[in-house]
């Protein structure tokens, strides 16, 4: 598409530098006609008149393309330049550096402690640097492209719209089952649980443009109407076109392959887990008949009941109590500190021996995500970390 | 007037696809090059400008379907602006009826502007405000290939276009106003803008509507869905007559 408008336009980006020159050209080929019997089409006197007949607003747009242009070309030829210096001071080949040795180099020459990734220096491509334009919304009579337009806003109301004509279609497909008895099938239902709608800036950035906070909601509101009709499913690629997955770590972190102990048995080892001081490693072992270990006791190594839950909760929930042997060291901390650490020990290895399914499960129960906090220091001058000492002004 | 071979076809332009400035430096190539100017000849424009109705509008709708699609219906009396009065056949049970003899002449002159403004290649704008008929409007104006608005209408679209379009912008040649209200109560800008701009204007107008600022008024409800499809039905199909005999004529 980009490329097809491009075409379009070629011939018109550069009528402004060559003016002069095409005035030129044109007048030499107009004599040339006069001696010549004018049996070529006459391209270039259409070219006199299409000039003169450019509409107002292509023609600043001409400009600022030209403009664009050129300013990414100064600032591709100042990229490769800065890619060679880079390459060249970290003592590689230039041509073959590629974009993940710049952002080596990069991380390298300029340590920065800055906590947000998006403060620490970069250097990509200009595409990615500056943000994407829109192109000629019009063509060179300035008829615009998108029925839209005048809206200001065309991308975003042509979604608002086209979800208007889902929900209108569904209404009358609902109309004709109801009129054959037919029920919608609950197994076809629509889930859209572990996705959520794109969030506002992600939809901005979708639709090249600026969409208000009210805007966004009545984009939100549309769409939940769209998905509570009871055939929603049939506009599902239309639907999932605007929802992202929600973020897992289970995904994000790749399961640990099981290694063959000298028993035969699978075994999963999972080193340091943490929770308050407490810091163990974790060893399950499958298949088990349900032993468990902790720094060579059973699990009567925990006097209270409430660790002894914490510690079995994993296994528990994902129905491995008798299929696998734990064994744990830990040390350091309090009880319920040991408890959590082999817990979420027990969780991070477990993943090795269950369906995706499960592990999903286990995320959202908040099983897989270690807990780093740990006890704040008491400071001078105050009672607790927090808390101030009484005091009265008289 | 300026045709492109190879254009885009009409459905490929209003697909959901955004386009992005480019910043690849433009190839010239042989086959975009070729432009021909397309002028539809002055005198076969002058001959269409004195028929009084080339594109035969007046047969696109009888006084009847107008009264199927409850056209003739008006607000209560109560709300009755003065200036619709010479519009206005009477009341029933508190309510103003349109003579329709009168709307037909009306909407019969509207639809001829709006085919002649589409036979010379103007750009038409829908208007109207309301969620309920907002679609459909807007449905009508992608089929006939002309522009909707029917949203929250932000200030100077049309008196400082440069600034809400970030550039020079060819603004429409013809603001068809299916309702002129933006509440019950007040008008909607772009009627004054319109006028501002010097932006012909056709506007239904029910009977507790202002016509002063419009060029070409229509008298009739304006609420009613089946009164809205009935209007967007004729403008399009006005406008698709214009469109099909510049065409015709484009080829001559």
């Amino acid at each position: 598409m980009i490329r097809k408008i491009n075409l379009l336009l070629e011939p018109l980006k550069y009528l402004k530098i060559q003016q002069n020159f095409e005035a030129r050209l044109i007048s030499t080929t107009v004599n040339l006609f006069n001696e010549s019997t004018a049996e070529r089409p006459a391209t270039s006197v259409a070219n006199i008149k299409s000039k003169n007949t450019l509409n107002k607003a292509m023609k600043s747009y001409l400009e600022r393309a030209q403009q664009h242009d050129e300013f990414m070309k100064t600032e591709k030829h100042q990229f490769e330049i800065g890619k060679r210096h880079l390459a060249n001071m970290m003592g590689e080949n230039p041509e073959t550096f590629t974009q993940d040795d710049i952002d080596n180099a990069i991380e390298y020459l300029f340590p920065s402690g800055l906590y947000d990734k998006r403060a620490r220096p970069l250097m990509k491509p200009p595409e990615e640097v500056f943000p994407q334009r829109k192109a000629a919304e019009f063509d060179e009579t300035g008829r615009p492209y998108h029925f839209l337009f005048y809206t200001g806003r065309p991308n975003l109301y042509q979604v608002l719209h086209d979800t208007v004509e889902k929900i209108n279609e569904l209404n009358n497909f609902e109309d004709t089952m109801i009129r054959k008895n037919l029920q919608p099938d609950p197994n076809l239902a629509l889930e859209l649980s572990g996705s959520q709608w794109l969030d506002k800036n992600t939809l901005e950035q979708k639709l090249v443009e600026p969409v208000s906070d009210g805007e966004y909601s009545n984009f939100l509101k549309a769409m939940d109407r769209l998905c509570s009709l009871p055939y929603s499913h049939k506009a599902k690629d239309f639907i999932m076109e605007y929802r992202k997955p929600l973020m897992s770590n289970s995904e994000a972190f790749d399961v640990i392959k099981p290694q063959i102990g000298p028993d035969g048995r699978q075994f999963v080892t999972t080193y340091e887990c943490r929770r308050k001081r407490a810091i163990g490693n974790v060893t399950i072992r499958f298949p088990g008949t349900g032993k468990i270990s902790i720094n060579g006791q059973d699990i009567n190594y925990f006097k209270g009941i409430q660790q002894r839950e914490q510690l079995l909760f994993p296994l528990i929930f994902t129905n491995m109590q008798r299929k696998v042997d734990i064994e744990a060291e830990v040390q350091d901390g309090g009880e319920s500190g040991q408890a959590g650490a082999i817990r979420y020990g027990i969780a991070w290895g477990l993943r090795s021996f269950i369906d995706q399914e499960y592990i999903e499960n286990m995320r959202l129960a908040g099983l897989l995500t270690p807990d780093f906090r740990i006890r704040e220091r008491k400071k001078p001058g105050q009672k607790g970390a927090r808390k101030k000492f009484t005091w009265k002004k008289r | 007037m300026l045709k492109i071979k190879n254009i885009l076809t009409l459905t490929e332009k209003c697909a959901p696809t955004i386009r992005l400035l480019s910043s690849a430096v433009p190839q010239p190539s042989e086959s975009t090059t070729q432009i021909e100017t397309a002028q539809i000849p002055s005198d076969l424009q002058q001959e269409v400008l004195k028929h009084p109705d080339y594109f035969q509008v007046h047969n696109l709708f009888t006084v009847k379907d107008l009264f199927d699609a409850r056209i003739h219906y008006g607000h209560k009396e109560g709300s009755l602006d003065p200036k619709m009065l010479p519009y206005i056949y009477g009341s029933r049970l508190g309510h103003t009826i349109f003579d329709l003899d009168k709307t037909a002449e009306y909407l019969r002159r509207a639809l001829n502007v709006a085919a002649h403004i589409a036979y010379r290649d103007g750009v038409i704008l829908f208007l109207l405000r309301g969620a309920q008929n907002s679609h459909l409007v807007e449905r009508y104006a992608k089929e006939c290939g002309e522009f909707a608005h029917t949203r929250f209408w932000r200030g100077g679209i049309f008196t400082n276009s440069e600034k809400q379009f970030g550039a020079v912008t060819r603004l429409p040649d013809l603001c068809i106003f299916v309702n002129t209200l933006n509440t019950v109560l007040t008008q909607h800008t772009a009627v004054r803008d319109a006028a501002k701009m010097g932006i012909a204007t056709i506007g239904i107008v029910d009977s507790n509507c202002n016509p002063n600022l419009l060029t070409y008024l229509v008298p009739g409800n304006d609420d009613s869905p089946v009164a809205v499809e009935m209007y967007c039905k004729l403008f399009k199909e006005a406008i698709l007559r214009g469109k099909a005999k510049r065409k015709e004529h484009l080829e001559i």
